[in-house]
């Protein structure tokens, strides 16, 4: 045990019932249900969770909300993930997709529960509706597209013991914010990306431990009418294709059919309620309009544009560029493209460099 | 009903609208419903009169009033400070339905809606797509999440932001009123001064360390991509 990297501490938090949880820095994850089963994102950010767990000796808990009691199985699946601990908040209504109004209260009883050093919700869930929120009333700050990074501290802890920040990319990456909840004194509360497949970094042993919830006395939202998010893929993307509908619908179901699993492919305007939530690894971006994707300081953009550059258009915030020369055939470059993305598929980075 | 459009002054760009995509999806939101209700709407910027563009662009697409809070350089505070300024802001004006721009184009953490609904006591919804009159004192909405595509039916006061989804928007938003049109509104709030010491939370900048790399081929691409 560290003392040093223990004095994460606060004093206006409320009495712990574990003194061990009340003193250790703890790492939580709340994790996305879809029809009963974990997310890839979410098994990701435990994972996540786990690699700097073992470099900093934080604490992995994961953080279910739900209606019933929470399967076995799916605990034992967030224990081999990463988790070391599974809080399983119950409640009614705990179940339908998250709301902060309506999930905000049970999610906040869990941080108390556990006082956090970080949250890490998982990229295309609930992360845009409930960690704002969280970050507020915790004072804590946010990051809606970050990765994490261990590193030691300008001003050692102790020897050997690495610290771990969150990196914040800007929209239009000419920087990003490097974000140090130890000294900030405040958890940090991030959306990290769909990263791929998890490693299997932990063990199906795993203490679940029960938090019953009050549903709000007033919540003042009902549900009208609900059915299968036809976006919802885009949003757990790791690997996405985002294509400007000006180069013709064609384009846009030429590409998503041919694309190998693994793959998502957008229409950059219609999908773009989904584009607004997702945090992926890589993305390619087709047409002018393709590349206005969010990502982490990890994440690699590519850009094919049509045309030359007119004099005073901006290059995009792209790693890598391919403009397709005046003259040149875009359905060409289109088929190539396709014909690239099962390599990408193959070899691009499910782990993260440290 | 009052509705209130916050507004923020996204990043230089000539060529650009003026507004940021989400906050122009959140004012056409707005200017429709009003329309359908008679309703008046409010927008809302923090910040000094060089930052009043979208101010202007929201008198010019048919906002009722333009507001902007001075009084503080609210271009490098963190998101709690500026949920507490548009908070106290819209309390002063009142308000029924706060709207606002689910991301900034810059920084884009899409946390200061929540921010200024936790100030205000209203509910928050976040990443609406859709927005549509549900009597005197409610509204509709669509949300996605958990795999879902859902409608609600949210009692008001709300605070939501509004995701830019595939509408279109009107031609009115490419020209400028004037300027002598819009409000101001200084704050004198004691406790602005305790949260203003929150903004070290805004982290150190760290400058890009790579650059764009210019390829041949889509193969080129993907290797790029990949190395």
């Amino acid at each position: 045990m560290d003392h040093r990297v223990n004095q994460w501490t606060w004093t206006r938090w409320p009495r712990h019932d574990s003194l061990r949880e009340a003193l250790l820095p703890n790492l939580l994850v709340p994790i996305d249900l879809h029809d009963g089963v974990p997310t890839g994102p979410s098994l990701f950010a435990l994972s996540e969770g786990r690699r700097a767990a073992h470099a900093v000796g934080v604490t992995v808990f994961a953080i279910v909300m739900t209606e019933r009691h929470l399967d076995e199985k799916v605990a034992a699946h967030l224990g081999r993930a990463g988790a070391d601990k599974v809080l399983s908040c119950e409640g009614p209504g705990l179940g339908a997709p998250p709301l902060d109004v309506t999930h905000g209260a049970a999610l906040y009883a869990a941080v108390e529960r556990i006082p956090p050093l970080l949250v890490l919700f998982p990229a295309g869930g609930a992360g845009p509706q409930l960690g704002p929120g969280l970050a507020s009333r915790l004072g804590g700050a946010f990051a809606a597209s970050a990765d994490l990074e261990i590193g030691e501290a300008a001003t050692p802890l102790a020897d050997g013991v690495a610290r771990i920040f969150v990196r914040r990319w800007r929209g239009d990456r000419t920087s990003y914010r490097r974000l140090d909840p130890v000294e900030l004194e405040r958890p940090v509360v991030a959306i990290l990306p769909s990263g791929g497949p998890p490693a299997d970094r932990g063990t199906e042993e795993v203490e679940v431990e029960v938090i019953t919830c009050v549903p709000p006395a007033k919540v003042g939202i009902s549900e009208l009418a609900s059915e299968a998010d036809d976006l919802a893929a885009a949003a757990l993307a790791s690997i996405l294709v985002v294509v400007d509908p000006a180069l013709g619908d064609a384009a846009v179901a030429k590409i998503s059919a041919a694309a190998p699993a693994g793959v998502a492919v957008v229409d950059a305007v219609a999908a773009a309620p989904a584009i607004a939530t997702c945090v992926p690894r890589v993305v390619i971006g087709v047409g002018a309009r393709g590349a206005m994707v969010w990502g982490t300081p990890r994440s690699r953009v590519g850009a094919v544009l049509p045309g030359a550059p007119a004099p005073k258009q901006q290059r995009p915030p792209a790693d890598v560029l391919l403009r397709v020369p005046a003259g040149g055939s875009l359905d060409a470059i289109v088929d190539d493209l396709i014909a690239s993305l099962p390599a990408l598929v193959a070899r691009a980075p499910s782990e993260p460099r440290s | 009903m009052n509705i209130v459009v916050c507004l923020h002054t996204p990043p230089p760009d000539p060529d650009g609208p003026g507004l940021g995509r989400d906050d122009a999806h959140a004012l056409v939101h707005a200017l429709t419903l009003a329309q359908a209700k008679e309703d008046s709407v409010t927008a809302l910027l923090a910040g000094t009169s060089h930052d009043a563009t979208p101010l202007q662009r929201a008198l010019v697409a048919g906002a009722a009033r333009a507001i902007r809070l001075g009084g503080e350089d609210y271009a490098s505070v963190d998101f709690h400070t500026l949920g507490q300024a548009l908070a106290s802001g819209i309390k002063h004006i009142g308000a029924d339905l706060v709207l606002m721009g689910a991301r900034s184009d810059d920084e884009g953490l899409g946390a200061v809606p929540a921010s200024t609904a936790r100030n205000l006591g209203f509910p928050f919804i976040a990443g609406v797509e859709e927005l549509a009159a549900a009597g005197p004192r409610a509204v509709e909405i669509v949300v996605r999440g958990g795999g879902r595509k859902r409608r609600l039916r949210v009692e008001l006061p709300a605070v939501l932001s509004i995701v830019a989804g595939p509408r279109a928007l009107p031609a009115a938003f490419n020209r400028t009123g004037s300027p002598r049109s819009i409000e101001l509104l200084t704050l004198t709030d004691p406790e602005t001064t305790v949260v203003r010491r929150r903004t070290e939370l805004l982290g150190k900048p760290e400058p890009a360390s790579r650059g764009a790399e210019e390829v041949k081929s889509p193969s080129d691409l993907i290797t790029a991509l990949i190395r």
